[in-house]
């Protein structure tokens, strides 16, 4: 029998669940035929056959995880297996020589070390794998911290409380600068803020073609924060303490290559439309120039994120604390609408608003999201 | 080219080394005109004349020291003991003094003299004649202890212990005499000493072993890998000095290690590969080391030699046991 091993599937995956056998035990294949469905940790993929003949043995059932390079379909062999003749041959004056002309292959023979591990296994003291076992901790998804690169006890302890996974820590790359700052701001909000989400709809149609969406939408913050200045404020969870502001600083978020950049727009409640303009596309170019000021970067109290110049409907944008809101404007489509009793089409402005709840009510979130819907619509 | 036997290689390295170095000298018990007892040296008297293969007279001691004096004077000895259990009475010769030349003499004179014999079960032999005793040599300081087990090993690794400047015991297999046949180049290319010969790769279980246990053993991978266990298999052919480097690397990889030999449990070499393993590769094992030896007994005669000798089923029996450990 020939054994086909479970080639591994993406990039240094350990295992694969089996989802579907496309066939059975003593089906004939064709080279390059799909056999199994296997699930792996990125994706679903067919496994074709690495050659053509009979299957007599399939090596594992539905649901079940085959590990990289463990036994997966056993083939019939196509060799026909002849054992050696043997003869009772003279050439020695005691005993009886087994005699043959059976042929050595020896090919394959590798003078000293063969093919060095290719995955390294865990080392670790028996009791310590013992433990493991105990536990029910895979002992290839644990990251070392003993001396010698072994597996301690605290790390099978940890492992076993959801510790964290193994990834190939050479392969990793660090984030750095805006990257790193964006992951560190996101899981801090997610740890602190308590977000409540409101979605609604703005109808453009009436709205003149060549109007600046960006600055109508900053003008737009403005008149929401005017209607309900709650939602333009600071807010320290740990003090219980917030800051109203009148003044409206509307961080602008901006997409980069290197991550996400948030310059903001200071008191844009006194500016007009083209010095709102003019502000905006300086920081366009600062950004891609990295030559925008740190002061730029800090004091919005509140926030605009634009995706829909790229795609997407509706959002949960997340909050910069300590500010307590942020508003996401997708990306405007044409819909058929009830409009005056008809259907029409309409040009539909799909927002969502991110609020604080520690920090603002839903009413005042809805009395917000309202105003800037009728600024937005012209009325 | 055609292929030859285990025994045949050994005369193609002999006749090949003779050749090359006027020095080399084969003596033993019918050597000569007879060709040896498993016809080992035959032709060799025809190519060479008796000044360089010599039939002396039926006593090993002799044939020791005799071994002995001609390689401290400069020439090179290949002794042929009949069977390892009659390489008893030379044992003074070769512990005593081939062993301890170099030194005793502070290095002014070595012994570089190859021991050469027929070893093992499994040819319905009596008594005396299916010793596995190569444990008692590798014990010795000063002795390098070789077993070939494939027509390419034996021409290659017998010229080595030829040209190696020190004694050398070289323990040939009689049940893999004739088991097989390989094409075996007479090239003169010696194989390395010291070093293991990794014979099949494999993920999940280190097998160690040497001598005719290698056909047994690789008949166990081939079973074990459609029972899904792939299994590597190591063939150490120089069991002093031992190369764990090759064991451990191995190991490290396949976290478990199974020793077959035929000689006797106590105190065989799986013992110190067990130990040295157990030592140096603690954090890569998955399972206790073990070993499927012989028994401690004298090889039984004919109707229980097989019993005696590691079967292909003991292997796979330790190797599915120890791949419960996970």
């Amino acid at each position: 029998m020939n054994i086909f091993n479970l080639p591994d599937l993406g990039e240094g995956l350990a295992d694969a669940e089996i989802r579907e056998w496309y066939v059975k035990e003593g089906d004939t294949v064709k080279v390059d035929q799909p056999l199994v469905s296997m699930e792996t940790a990125k994706a679903v993929v067919d496994v074709p056959s690495p050659q053509a003949g009979r299957i007599i043995k399939l090596y594992g059932t539905v649901n079940q995880i085959i590990k990289t390079g463990a036994p997966l379909i056993g083939f019939e062999s196509e060799s026909v297996q002849s054992s050696p003749i043997v003869k009772k041959a003279g050439g020695s004056v005691v005993g009886a020589l087994e005699e043959s002309e059976h042929s050595l292959n020896e090919d394959e023979v590798v003078v000293g070390v063969a093919v060095p591990a290719a995955v390294k296994t865990p080392r670790v003291l028996p009791a310590i794998r013992a433990l493991a076992k105990q536990l029910h901790v895979d002992l290839e998804m644990i990251i070392p911290t003993g001396p010698q690169g072994q597996i301690t006890a605290e790390d099978v302890q940890r492992a076993s409380q959801g510790g964290k996974q193994h990834m190939g820590e050479s392969q990793m790359e660090e984030l750095r600068g805006v990257r790193r700052a964006m992951a560190q701001i996101m899981a801090q909000s997610h740890s602190e803020v308590t977000p409540v989400t409101i979605v609604e709809d703005a109808d453009l149609t009436d709205l003149s073609a060549d109007i600046d969406m960006t600055v109508h939408l900053l003008q737009a913050v403005v008149a929401g924060v005017k209607a309900e200045p709650a939602l333009n404020a600071w807010f320290d969870g740990k003090s219980l303490k917030r800051r109203v502001f009148s003044e409206v600083h509307i961080g602008l978020a901006v997409d980069t290559p290197e991550g996400l950049f948030v310059p903001v727009i200071k008191g844009a409640e006194a500016l007009s439309a083209s010095k709102l303009r003019a502000k905006v596309n300086a920081f366009k170019k600062e950004v891609t120039s990295r030559t925008v000021a740190p002061i730029d970067l800090h004091g919005a109290t509140i926030s605009l994120s634009n995706f829909g110049t790229i795609t997407g409907r509706y959002a949960s944008p997340i909050i910069v604390p300590p500010a307590v809101a942020i508003l996401g404007c997708g990306r405007a489509r044409e819909v058929p609408a009830v409009h005056k009793g008809k259907v029409a089409i309409r040009r539909i402005l799909p927002l969502s608003l991110t609020f604080d709840h520690r920090a603002a009510t839903g009413g005042e979130a809805a009395r917000f999201l309202a105003a800037v819907i009728q600024y937005l619509e012209g009325l | 080219m055609a292929e030859i036997t285990l025994v045949e290689a050994i005369t193609q390295a002999l006749a090949y080394e003779m050749q090359a170095d006027p020095n080399v000298i084969v003596l033993g018990e019918d050597v000569g005109k007879d060709g040896g007892v498993f016809r080992a040296t035959l032709g060799l008297l025809d190519k060479f004349g008796p000044d360089r293969v010599r039939d002396t007279p039926l006593a090993e001691s002799m044939i020791g020291g005799l071994a002995v004096g001609m390689a401290v004077q400069g020439l090179k000895p290949v002794a042929e003991f009949q069977f390892m259990g009659f390489i008893y009475p030379a044992v003074d010769q070769i512990i005593n003094h081939a062993a301890r030349m170099r030194n005793r003499t502070r290095g002014r004179l070595s012994c570089p003299v190859v021991f050469r014999t027929p070893y093992g079960a499994g040819i319905h032999a009596p008594e005396h004649h299916s010793e596995s005793t190569e444990a008692i040599f590798a014990h010795t300081p000063g002795l390098r202890v070789v077993i070939p087990s494939s027509p390419r090993r034996a021409y290659g690794l017998l010229l080595a212990a030829i040209r190696d400047p020190d004694p050398v015991i070289f323990l040939e297999p009689s049940r893999l005499y004739r088991w097989a046949k390989q094409e075996v180049p007479d090239d003169g290319k010696a194989l390395p000493l010291d070093t293991c010969f990794t014979l099949r790769v494999g993920t999940d279980v280190t097998l160690v072993t040497w001598g005719a246990m290698v056909k047994e053993t690789l008949e166990a991978a081939s079973k074990l890998a459609e029972e899904g266990v792939n299994a590597e298999v190591i063939d150490v052919a120089t069991i002093k000095p031992l190369d764990m480097d090759t064991i451990l690397a191995s190991v490290e990889k396949t976290g478990r290690c199974v020793i077959v030999h035929e000689a006797p449990r106590t105190c065989g070499m799986g013992a110190e590969i067990a130990a040295e393993v157990s030592e140096k590769a603690l954090l890569s094992l998955q399972a206790p080391v073990k070993r499927v030896t012989g028994y401690d007994t004298v090889v039984p005669y004919a109707r229980l030699e097989k019993s005696y000798i590691p079967s292909v089923e003991r292997i796979r029996e330790v190797v599915h046991l120890i791949m419960e450990f996970a």
